[in-house]
């Protein structure tokens, strides 16, 4: 059969792509740049900015000096290549075979897909105008080979669409340039004087290769249909799900813990396989009156043990009404992570944080009472006692930096401090007896005060000197006064936290 | 009891310290302390200014000392008692320094215990306590090791850092201190003068730690305790130690050294046959005298060598005369261009040592006020050399004199706004677009800026809480210093061991050693520095000697010229003066026609005048009117007559707004000095006020218009950053001179020795070949068998010889693979194979093919390139010799190029192109738009309207035309002058700044020769140009234009003109 093939050039693909999310930038100039040498260079340019004379590679400050109004946004890396990924798989549509063309084109295999379109025209038309009409200022070409369409898309003047065998003629009148070549290759050829690639053609093939090396006769060999160039399509990531339709509506309990058994023995095979454990879960019943009935489920740590998720659902099924039956199954694993595999020590047992039962009775716990109720607490790197804890549901976080141990804080921190009355001498020494909800707590031991001072980024107000005191029954106690001692001002005394 | 603060931290230790040294000491004499150490670390750079200060102060002193960071111990604080162990410390850290890289100091305690000598110590401890509340045994273990090694001199430091263990911690110490027998001293590790400063030394760590404010966490300090704190704080602190305050005064007592008792000695080797300096001096001077002069020296001048020499005498120079004679000498014997200049190197005796080449008995009287001032201040001189071979100079000095002995003075360098902000910026968490918007803000400093007034241009809210901060904290972090670099050429040389006086340190140039001082403190210690510069335009007239010697027969010196030749001031007058020192710039050449200089002193002031000095001052058309006689030469009072005389009444020299501000406001000369200097340097903000309130009262008290008076304080400000006194001004103008002479006489001498000596001036190759062809010289292109790396000349052909440009003015193209060709052209070269069988790289031969070197082989660019196109694939080894396969090629048939292809590839690979200008190319349809060539615009009448176009050479604001934008074009007829208004400029931006052919409208202004265009409107016709490289009836119908396909030739052929600089 004869091939045919499509190329479609994303004129300005990312700049696009950000003037669909942020609508307000489609009338003003606005480049991508990445710093390169200590200056920022552009890597792409809106059409507007473009008809301001702003071009790619253009150093940002020489574009601002043209065009102050100029907005810069920093570039992150293979976006383009992300993005070219997700409109391959949309255009999978069209074509099972579609491959990306870094860094701003799609090449899609057509052959024997017309004819569903109702022909070539009729087929380019769609693909270019639903890309357009997306947002994208695309421009397509089509012809027997990869190289021939490439280049109609870019450098055609004519029609988009090349007859079968006319790329030959097609491609005479184009630049070099058409051809896929190296820029350096590109320059020296207009140097020479050799502008069109029928120029090339009436040079020797081996005066061409020994000037510019084998590269160029593939490249030209391709577009003419002379070499086959294969394309490397695109292939979509399969959501984990499963499905298990039943010949009979389920109406029992029982009924659906096996269909919910072989849904997550099916699907956990396959996690296993690709190292993948379920975070968050659903599964669905399908009623033959129509009504959809799901549970959810969720863990603290990615796992794909059948029958710890089974416990996890088996909580929930009882809130399933069958009605007159369900009569398909499905389970979808909306969100999963990779397993971190634990070595399987020798010596059993692992401890703490590790050890799954604890996490599986959490998960338990969490189903049974709902989400976000456990909270551990992790150390920030604050010196403002408020800040310097956070609570987080994960388990597995680690702590970014170690607990201190060379400060000594209290068992229980109270959320608010609360004020009480003091005797203290003045300047900066521990109190000597203290008012706590109406009881006196006469001090017997002290040590301080540590002074810390508000993070003036945040907040503004004043410091506090902290006490840790031991009153005369050994409770001890965390103090603090808010601001100096001056003159005759004395500040407010509160209390933050108890000791063990 | 009295406590002295002995552990601190000023900000030259870079990014820890949040204070001046400057701050620091004033602070502590308002606490009434009698004494203070700075604890810089590994770094004695900031104890000069901070002696300085206290020098100043009553009862207070400077310990210096410093913090010893090492690599396997714990830090230690080092306190010279004596000179001796000063010298010790200094050369302590020298080692450390020489060790490391730049900006690093690697010690061991083995280099301390090697050096302590005759220092107390104080032990820096760990600020915290481990979980068993006690300090680390590793710690333990290091204190023993000190108290061993380092006997009674050495105290352990107590500090309260208020981290809630202070009593714990201090109980430790003391039981560590008597279990070692290791007093007890108490210090509060201060970090800056006042607690309120807290906030920029987090932003100080911030940047030190490449984080911001918000993830800094535990890098920064707990609380603001840091600060200085009053003595009786100090002593409530440390109530339960009182012998820990008591030591801080024993110490204090020990340590009697003083910056003051360093003593500068000159080095000795500058002497001969066991004469003292003076009567070196004095022979030498006797003996150049006679040189000069012939036998018979005349009297004037023999009367002035006596009395410069008697004053020399007086002041003790003459060491310092015979070092820069010393390697004047040498830069002559290895035949390097050298010139003196600055204030004192305008003296016979100079003259005579051959230090400058000004003959005295042309220009008057500038030593004799040199030394008439009473400043008492060492002499001045600067010379220059060779920029190229400025080095060899440096490396004679430093093999001479030896590494310990002489080096380069350091510069601080501060943080500037920008940089300042940036800084802020970034640690405070701003993004990188915000932080650019407010930096581009401040391109001019002013106290609106700070105000906000700029910042809401730019989209930022002035209420912005954070915003304010970032302000607060940038404003204070402007003027700290950031790091130590190296001073263009300031040396200082010793008689003994440098490190004795100040520690050395490696520059990051190769073989290159610096002292950690810079030029002021050097000067408030008194030391004599030499200065040794490079200068780009003595290298071109150095080539343009020894070209007119090879060519010409010539044997010229710098002190051949008289300065008298009509002919050489006809041409000045012309304005007729791209390449010539000084007096090319736009500025300049418009100047000129109206100055007309007529004699050697016109040219000082030619050269003085065109200054953001005067310009600033308003002083230059006042001159211009007297000097044309449309303006009596007038006086404010007779008193300033002696000083102005020479300049027909209006001060254009620094020295005479000095001298007006010592006779006319009563200023001490000291006062005028500190003056001149307080404006270089925009940190003393508020001195600069009082100065003027100072200046204008004192003129008007003594009855001079208040006009006078502020017009001479602004000339102050502008000579403030970019001084130039008469001194400078006369060596300079004797450059001028020379290289106008040599332009006048041999234009092709001349224009070879610019274009070897670039990149230096204003003019590209292009304007100072097309400068060179206007006068007569024949230019021919580079080729491979004809030219060698610099350009050179060849037979006469017409009144001059010809010039061969050198392959050097080929783009890319590096001298090696020239040497090997050039080397290896035994006869002709005849094939391009026999090239590369040379040995000459591939890569360069497309570039020979680029510049169209070979048509001496008979091809033309795009055949030699087909043909070294293909020398990838040539017989090597074996097969060498045998024809290549490119012989068995049919004969390939490549377009054949247009004249204007050719011109604009010559343009890409040379930037210049003999054959053609590319705008003559599209003259005709530029005639079809009216508008003129340059020659028509220059000979048109004032004030009519015109329209030009050419390629832009320079574009360029000057700070003191307010948003004038001046812009020169040049087409194949010349160049013409355009101004353009920020109005129009604002209007026009896109085009002015982006076109390479510009085309403007506008209306012509004349004032005698000097011709300009005021525009009114731009256009960019750079597609114009496009069309050059274009094969006609190419284009077919365009269906939809894509943007590659445009680009039908490399971007970038044309200069890109020169921007604002």
């Amino acid at each position: 059969m004869q091939k045919r093939f499509l190329s479609i050039w994303f004129r300005h693909l990312t700049t696009d792509w950000l003037t669909l999310r942020r609508p307000e930038l489609k009338d003003k100039p606005f480049v991508f740049a990445v710093p390169d040498h200590g200056r920022k260079v552009i890597t792409a340019a809106n059409p507007v900015a473009e008809a301001g004379d702003v071009t790619c590679g253009m150093v940002v400050a020489d574009a601002k000096a043209i065009l102050p109004e100029l907005e810069v946004i920093d570039e992150t890396p293979g976006r383009n290549l992300r993005l070219l990924m997700a409109l391959g798989e949309w255009c999978i549509r069209y074509t099972p075979v579609t491959a990306m063309d870094a860094p701003n084109g799609l090449l899609l295999d057509v052959s024997g897909c017309t004819h569903i379109w109702g022909g070539e025209r009729e087929y380019l038309k769609e693909v270019v105008n639903r890309l357009r009409s997306k947002g994208y200022d695309v421009r397509g070409g089509m012809a027997d080979t990869v190289g021939a369409a490439w280049a109609i898309a870019r450098f055609g003047r004519i029609t988009p669409l090349i007859d079968p065998g006319e790329q030959a003629t097609a491609l005479l009148a184009l630049p070099p340039a058409a051809l896929r070549l190296d820029p350096a290759i590109v320059e020296k050829m207009q140097k020479l004087g050799l502008r069109t690639i029928s120029s090339l053609l009436q040079l020797q093939r081996s005066a061409l290769r020994r000037r510019f090396g084998p590269g160029l006769l593939l490249r030209l060999d391709q577009a003419l249909g002379v070499e086959e160039e294969i394309l490397q399509p695109i292939i979509p990531i399969e959501p984990y799900a499963t499905r298990l339709p039943c010949l009979e509506p389920i109406r029992t309990a029982t009924g659906i813990e096996i269909a919910l058994q072989q849904l997550l023995e099916m699907l956990c095979l396959r996690l296993k396989e690709e190292g993948k454990g379920i975070r968050t879960a659903v599964f669905k019943g399908y009623r033959v009156d129509g009504k959809l009935e799901q549970i959810t489920i969720g863990t603290n740590r990615a796992s794909y043990y059948i029958h710890h998720l089974f416990k996890l659902f088996a909580l929930k099924i009882a809130t399933i009404e069958p009605a007159l039956g369900i009569e398909l199954f499905t389970l979808e694993a909306t969100k999963v992570e990779d397993v971190s595999h634990l070595q399987e020590a020798l010596w059993a047992g692992k401890s703490g944080l590790d050890d799954e039962s604890l996490t599986e009775l959490l998960d338990r716990l969490e189903g049974k009472l709902g989400t976000g109720i456990i909270n551990r607490y992790l150390p920030q790197e604050h010196y403002w006692p408020e800040r310097s804890v956070k609570s987080t549901p994960k388990l597995d976080e680690r702590p970014s930096i170690p607990w201190r141990r060379d400060r000594l804080r209290p068992v229980r921190l109270l959320p608010n401090p609360e004020q009480i009355e003091v005797s203290a001498p003045i300047p900066d020494y521990p109190p000597m007896m203290f008012v706590y909800k109406g009881k006196r707590h006469d001090i017997h031991k002290a040590d301080g005060p540590e002074r810390i001072e508000r993070e003036w980024w945040l907040d503004a107000g004043e410091h506090r000197d902290y006490y840790y005191v031991e009153d005369k029954q050994g409770r001890r106690y965390w103090l603090f006064r808010a601001g100096h001692y001056t003159g005759g001002h004395t500040g407010q005394w509160f209390i933050h936290g108890f000791f063990a | 009891m009295d406590y002295t603060e002995l552990q601190v931290t000023s900000n030259f230790s870079f990014l820890r310290g949040a204070s001046h040294p400057e701050e620091l000491v004033e602070r502590a004499a308002a606490f009434g302390y009698k004494a203070i150490a700075i604890t810089d670390r590994n770094s004695l750079a900031g104890i000069v200014r901070a002696h300085a200060t206290a020098r100043q102060l009553n009862d207070f002193r400077l310990i210096p000392a410093c913090r010893l960071d090492l690599l396997d111990g714990p830090s230690l604080l080092a306190y010279p008692t004596d000179q001796d162990a000063y010298s010790r410390l200094s050369a302590l850290l020298t080692i450390g320094n020489l060790r490391a890289e730049k900006g690093e100091c690697h010690l061991y305690r083995e280099d301390v215990y090697q050096h302590a000598k005759g220092m107390k110590f104080i032990v820096v401890p760990p600020s915290s306590l481990n979980a068993e509340f006690d300090f680390e045994p590793i710690f333990k273990n290091d204190l023993a090791t000190y108290r061993e090694a380092l006997g009674r001199e050495c105290y352990l430091a107590a500090i309260r850092y208020y981290n809630g263990d202070d009593a714990k911690q201090l109980y430790r110490l003391s039981q560590l201190a008597d279990r070692l027998d290791m007093p007890l001293v108490a210090t509060n590790d201060v970090h800056y003068h006042e607690p309120n400063r807290r906030e920029l030394q987090d932003i100080l760590t911030c940047v030190r730690e490449k984080c911001t404010i918000y993830n800094a966490g535990f890098r920064l300090h707990q609380n603001a305790e840091r600060y200085l704190k009053p003595n009786d704080e100090m002593l409530r602190l440390f109530k339960q130690y009182p012998d820990a305050i008591s030591r801080t005064q024993e110490i204090a007592e020990a340590c009697q050294f003083s910056l003051s008792m360093l003593k500068y000695v000159y080095p000795e080797e500058i002497i001969t046959e066991g004469r003292t300096p003076q009567e070196e001096l004095t022979y030498l001077a006797w003996e150049g005298a006679r040189e000069k002069f012939g036998k018979e020296i005349p009297k004037k001048i023999r009367n002035k060598i006596e009395y410069e020499l008697a004053f020399m005498e007086k002041k003790n120079y003459a060491s310092y005369f015979l070092t820069v004679y010393d390697y004047v000498r040498f830069a002559r014997s290895q035949g390097i261009l050298c010139q003196g200049r600055g204030s004192a190197a305008n003296s016979v005796v100079c003259f005579c040592l051959g230090i400058t080449s000004v003959n005295p008995s042309k220009i008057n009287l500038l030593f004799a006020r040199f030394m008439s001032d009473a400043r008492d201040e060492p002499p001045d001189i600067d010379v220059d050399f060779e920029h190229e071979r400025r080095e060899e100079v440096i490396q004679y000095i430093y093999n001479k004199y030896g590494r310990d002995r002489a080096a380069i003075v350091a510069t601080v360098t501060q943080e500037r706004h920008k940089g300042a902000i940036r800084d802020v910026g970034k640690a405070m968490g701003l993004s990188v677009d915000a932080i650019s918007k407010l930096s581009e803000s401040i391109w001019r400093f002013s106290d609106d800026w700070f105000e906000g007034k700029y910042v809401e241009e730019q989209g930022f809210s002035p209420g912005d809480a954070h915003l304010k901060k970032v302000f607060e904290l940038t404003e204070q972090l402007v003027g700290f210093p950031r790091q130590l670099g190296q001073h263009t050429g300031g040396f200082v040389i010793t008689q003994g061991k440098l490190a004795d006086l100040c520690p050395i340190m490696n520059a990051r140039m190769e073989d290159r050693t610096c002292i950690e001082w810079n030029k002021d403190d050097i000067e408030a210690l008194g030391f004599l520095k030499v200065d040794v510069l490079g200068l780009g335009m003595l290298t071109c007239i150095r080539k343009a000697f020894d070209l007119a010697k090879q060519h010409y027969g010539l044997n010229l010196t710098l002190a051949d010229f008289d300065g008298d030749d009509p002919k050489v001031y006809d041409m000045i007058c012309d304005a007729d003066t791209i390449g010539v020192f000084q007096i090319e710039s736009r500025a300049q050449m418009s100047m000129l026609p109206r100055l007309k200089p007529r004699k050697f002193y016109d040219l000082v002031i030619e050269v003085a005048i065109v200054r953001p000095g005067p310009i600033q001052g308003d002083m230059v058309h006042p001159y211009l009117r007297r000097r044309n006689g449309e303006e009596k030469e007038e006086y404010p009072k007779e008193e300033l007559r002696a000083i102005l005389t020479r300049t027909l009444g209006v001060p254009l020299f620094q020295e005479q707004a000095m001298e007006i501000a010592i006779v006319a406001a009563g200023f001490s000369p000291a006062e005028a000095d500190g003056l001149r200097r307080s404006m270089a340097t925009f940190k003393a903000k508020g001195l600069v006020s009082h100065y003027r309130e100072k200046l204008v009262d004192g003129m008007m008290a003594r009855g001079y218009e208040e006009e006078f008076a502020s017009r001479v304080f602004r000339q102050l400000e502008g000579f403030g950053s970019y001084g130039f006194p008469e001194s400078h001004a006369a060596s300079f103008a004797l450059l001028v001179y020379v290289s106008s002479w040599m332009k006048c006489y041999y234009p092709d001498v001349f224009a070879a020795a610019l274009l070897n000596s670039l990149p230096m001036g204003f003019y590209q190759p292009a304007q100072i070949v097309l400068d060179a062809r206007k006068h007569g010289v024949e230019v021919r292109p580079a080729d491979v068998n004809l030219s060698f790396w610099d350009n050179t000349l060849e037979e006469k052909s017409g009144n001059y010889r010809a010039l061969r440009l050198g392959f050097r003015q080929i783009k890319g193209l590096s001298e090696e693979d020239v040497q090997t060709l050039v080397n290896a052209r035994t006869g002709k070269y005849i094939h391009i194979h026999s090239l590369r069988d040379a040995g000459v790289s591939h890569a360069a031969l497309e570039k020979l093919a680029d510049a169209d070197a070979f048509r001496s082989i008979g091809l033309d660019r795009r055949q030699a390139l087909w043909e070294v196109s293909a020398l990838h694939d040539r017989p090597v080894a074996l097969f060498e010799g045998q024809p290549s396969a490119s012989a068995a090629e049919t004969q390939a048939e490549l377009p054949l190029m247009m004249a204007s292809e050719h011109v604009v590839q010559d343009y890409a690979s040379t930037s210049l192109s003999l054959k053609a200008h590319p705008v003559s190319f599209v003259r005709e349809k530029l005639s079809m738009l009216k508008i003129l060539s340059t020659q028509q615009i220059n000979n048109s009448k004032d004030g009519i309207p015109v329209k030009a176009a050419g390629l832009v050479l320079v574009r360029q604001r000057p700070g003191t035309a307010s948003g004038i934008c001046f812009i020169t074009i040049e087409d194949e007829t010349g160049s013409a002058n355009l101004v353009v208004f920020e109005k129009i400029f604002n209007k026009y931006r896109k085009e002015i700044l982006q076109a390479k052919l510009l085309m403007v409208e506008g209306k012509l202004q004349r004032e005698e020769k000097v011709v300009h265009v005021i525009v009114t409107r731009c256009y960019d016709l750079s597609k114009l140009l496009r069309s050059l490289t274009q094969v006609q009836n190419e284009d077919v119908p365009v269906l939809t234009l894509s943007r590659a396909d445009e680009k039908t030739l490399p971007s970038d052929v044309y200069p890109k003109g020169r921007n604002f600089k």
